[in-house]
């Protein structure tokens, strides 16, 4: 076992740290193996050229993509963005501020791509050719963004670093330096069909377990199917769901709901991942590919409506990317919405009067919740802009009796992230996501010292997971972390308006 | 990465799991635990021969739920929880239990 | 231009140099920010969900600072102070540029002395910042000195023309006029409106290829100006 990690004493409070320069300079993720690289497309190794296909391709990304582009440009190095990223408050390193972060990047921009760059000396422009020491440290900071766009809600200019990490990435895997943690994993979702690699006889073995459990609990014959030719629903839910707790809670909740709803609903083998890597390092033909086995998964099993998990950067890919990516949706019922998210599924069951609920079920549960980042700041859910806050919280106030919010500034879109985010939920990171959430601890530990809150719930399989796994190190026990369709499981009665 | 032991040499990856699954043997599994400073007791080999039996048949680790069940089971009904689990094996039932049972590591959101 | 002298001729060339610079290097910038395809939606969200609300969005931005408001008040304070108060001094420079002059350049003249001051004051303040604060001071690169000062300076030889050594400012108005009308005249020999109209060039030199186009950019940002439709009407993507 590693050495514990060292961690501040929680205080409630959110204390903006001065800098200490280098702190996590020696943060390295493991790089991607041969096959996981080539799998993707992208060279097995470092190309021997390195330099200039990187800066060939980051020319090719500046002429593709408009964010790039201007965010290259008008920067004025403000610093409002710098004391909002949690993996600088957690660490210190300055160059965990976003324009620092941003700065890995734009000065060998200003080297090649602008005319002072190129004709004056560096030392006046702040300009840098992409040297050995520059790639290590794009390698190390680009992966210690979790691309929770934070920062671009205070930029003046909505510059988002989401943008620039991604940029990074593409650019290092183009010329063969990939990360271990997400190429790994899309090669599994592309040759397997969901990120954990679990095969199909694997996936309905889970899920015949989870129909026995639920009804040995309840009594009740609530169905869990799997590849269902002709159901009106194609439930797409991120793998973890049947692999984690508490991600099964949630995961069995969608089934009840569905069950109450009286719709016939199926997981498909094939598509059995709502999550997407592609997003993460920044590389579009990738995303494309995992989000195009959910459409063909939806066509070959001839579903009416697609709806999806509690999984937060997904919800990003499939609320604002799919349409662009696989659309149009034109093979769906258009009276609902393409994707749904199952929160809305709820929600419009509860205010239709579809659920028969018993708050008291959650009422050992004094409850908050998380806003997932890509979620926050991402997407949106129903009709109005920031419906992707309220949705969930109408939910939980519909399932339990306690309900209480965090600090304002740490909530809604000024949530602060996991810390696990982004690709980087993985083992030789664990010290960053220790760090990293720091913020979100303060924030939590004040409302369970002042109004005993016991229970944090939310709708990401990955701040389910990094919020179990680091939350301890700060004394706050992993039985905190609740799926926010958990509390709804616990609360519906079922067989109680089925179909309404 | 690698270690030796009783003369044969084991290939690991970077986190310290087999990379040869079919190497693995009661001794391996002593070492790696030793390794992770745990005290291999009955309880520990429940959980590793349950691990091993499943991924055999599913060639995947199996669901948190599915391993408390079956545990619990076994051993009485007050240790199938994740609780227990974790008291076995601090570093988490999925990947610590899973790198002594020399399981590949789980990948993806866990 | 017969009969003009040689600095004179030497200051007309460099002004219609430094305009040139300062309109085509913006210009194409703004083509190119303009021109470079948006793949995939990504207005940061709550997002405006009409075009109208987006225009609206990037309107507070830009006459507001809405989101550095968010982010730190005592840099908006001096950003927000520094913009007003530089637009107030450019309107009252209008007055060397039209002829006659507007009622509402004339009536923004004795504000926009102020303003001159204030603007100096804010840039100074900003500077201080920069320097001040642990965070700022590793992000500062000579740029933004640079940039700072060169401004600085600009408003500090403009107020020591109003107040110092008063300039003859009938002469100044007629060399301007003469330069935006193409015909150039005689410039008044006065060493400070030299000084001052030099360090006015640089900036119009500098602008098109330094952070200050953030001024013409920030209408070009996805996350700010993007409407989010994006369940409702198809976003696609021309590259792929």
């Amino acid at each position: 076992m590693a050495a514990k990690i060292e961690t501040e004493t929680l205080t409630g409070d959110i204390n903006i740290p001065s800098i200490q320069p280098g702190a996590t300079a020696h943060y390295k993720s493991n790089p991607a193996k041969e096959d996981h690289n080539k799998f993707l497309g992208f060279p097995g190794a470092r190309v021997e050229n390195w330099r200039e296909a990187a800066v060939e391709h980051m020319g090719e990304l500046l002429g593709k993509y408009k964010s790039l582009r201007v965010f290259m440009d008008i920067c004025v190095r403000c610093g409002s963005c710098a004391d909002k990223c949690h993996y600088y408050i957690g660490t210190r390193d300055p160059n965990n501020m976003p324009v620092a972060r941003q700065e890995l990047m734009r000065k060998v921009y200003r080297k090649y791509f602008t005319p002072a760059g190129k004709l004056l000396p560096d030392s006046l422009t702040g300009a840098s050719e992409l040297t050995e020491a520059v790639m290590t440290e794009w390698y190390s900071y680009f992966h210690q963004c979790s691309q929770c766009r934070r920062c671009s809600v205070y930029c003046p200019y909505g510059i988002d670093t989401a943008e620039v990490s991604m940029a990074a990435r593409e650019i290092m895997d183009h010329v063969g330096i990939g990360q271990k943690y997400c190429n790994e994993i899309l090669g599994k979702v592309l040759k397997v069909g969901n990120n954990l690699g679990i095969e199909p006889h694997a996936l309905k073995n889970t899920l015949e377990f989870v129909e026995e459990d639920v009804k040995e609990v309840t009594g009740a014959d609530v169905r869990y199917p799997m590849d269902e030719k002709g159901a009106d629903v194609l439930l797409v839910a991120p793998s973890a769901d049947f692999f984690s707790t508490p991600h099964i809670e949630g995961f069995t909740g969608y089934g009840k709901v569905f069950h109450e709803a009286g719709v016939s609903w199926t997981v498909s083998s094939y598509a059995s991942e709502f999550a997407n890597f592609g997003m993460f390092i920044g590389n579009y033909d990738t995303m494309k590919k995992v989000a195009q086995r959910i459409r063909d998964a939806a066509l070959d099993l001839g579903v009416k409506r697609i709806v999806v998990g509690e999984c937060g950067h997904a919800w990003r890919v499939g609320y604002s990317f799919w349409n662009t990516l696989i659309g149009p949706f034109d093979f769906l019922d258009p009276k609902y919405p393409a994707p749904q998210h199952i929160c809305e599924f709820t929600l419009d069951l509860i205010r239709r009067d579809g659920l028969k609920l018993d708050k008291s079920a959650n009422d050992e549960f004094t409850v908050t919740f998380h806003d997932s980042c890509n979620v926050a700041r991402g997407s949106r859910m129903g009709d109005m802009p920031g419906g992707q806050f309220e949705v969930p919280r109408e939910i939980i106030k519909a399932v339990c009796n306690k309900y209480v919010e965090m600090d304002q500034n740490t909530i809604r879109e000024f949530t602060y992230c996991c810390g696990g985010g982004g690709g980087l939920l993985t083992d030789e990171l664990m010290d960053l996501r220790v760090k990293g959430v720091l913020p979100r601890a303060n924030a939590l530990k004040e409302v369970m010292d002042r109004h005993g809150v016991n229970t944090m719930a939310m709708i990401c399989a990955i701040c389910k997971a990094q919020f179990t796994k680091v939350l301890p190190n700060y004394g706050i026990p992993m039985e905190t972390v609740a799926s926010l369709h958990q509390l709804v499981s616990n609360a519906v009665v079922l067989g109680g308006k089925i179909g309404v | 990465m690698a270690f030796d032991l009783n003369g044969v040499t084991y290939e690991t990856d970077e986190d310290g799991y087999l990379v040869n699954l079919d190497q693995w043997n009661k001794d391996v599994a002593q070492y790696l635990a030793t390794q992770e400073g745990l005290d291999m007791t009955d309880a520990h080999w429940e959980v590793v021969d349950f691990l091993r039996e499943y991924y055999d048949e599913y060639k995947i680790a199996p669901m948190i739920r599915i391993l408390t069940k079956a545990i619990g089971q076994k051993l009485g009904k007050e240790k199938g929880n994740t609780k227990y689990l974790y008291d076995l094996y601090p570093g988490g039932p999925a990947k610590q239990a899973c790198k002594i049972a020399g399981l590949p590591k789980p990948t993806g959101c866990v | 231009m017969g009969g003009l002298s040689a600095l004179s001729i030497l200051f007309a060339a460099m002004f219609y140099a430094a305009a040139a610079a300062l309109f085509f290097g913006f210009l194409s910038k703004i083509y190119q920010f303009a021109a470079t395809p948006s793949p995939l939606k990504i207005p940061t969200a709550p997002a405006p969900t009409t075009a109208l609300g987006a225009a609206g969005r990037v309107a507070g931005e830009v006459l507001f600072f809405t989101s550095l408001f968010k982010g730190n008040k005592w840099t908006w304070l001096g950003g927000y102070v520094f913009h007003v108060a530089l637009a107030l001094v450019l309107l009252r420079h209008l007055r060397y540029f039209l002829q006659p002059t507007p009622k509402l350049v004339e009536l923004a003249g004795p504000p926009g002395v102020w303003a001159g001051i204030i603007m100096t004051a804010a840039l100074v303040y900003l500077w201080i910042r920069r320097k001040a604060v642990d965070r700022a001071a590793y992000i500062s690169l000579l740029a933004d000195y640079f940039a700072l000062g060169l401004i600085a300076l600009i408003g500090v030889t403009g107020l020591v023309m109003k107040f110092v050594i008063r300039t003859d400012v009938a002469a100044v108005k007629s060399f301007i006029i003469g330069l935006v009308t193409f015909s150039p005249v005689e410039m008044p020999a006065d060493p400070m409106f030299m000084l001052h109209l030099l360090l006015v060039m640089a900036l119009m030199v500098y602008f098109p290829f330094s952070k200050l186009l953030h001024a013409g950019g920030v209408f070009f940002s996805p996350t700010r100006a993007q409407v989010d439709d994006c369940r409702e009407r198809r976003h696609v993507n021309p590259w792929a």
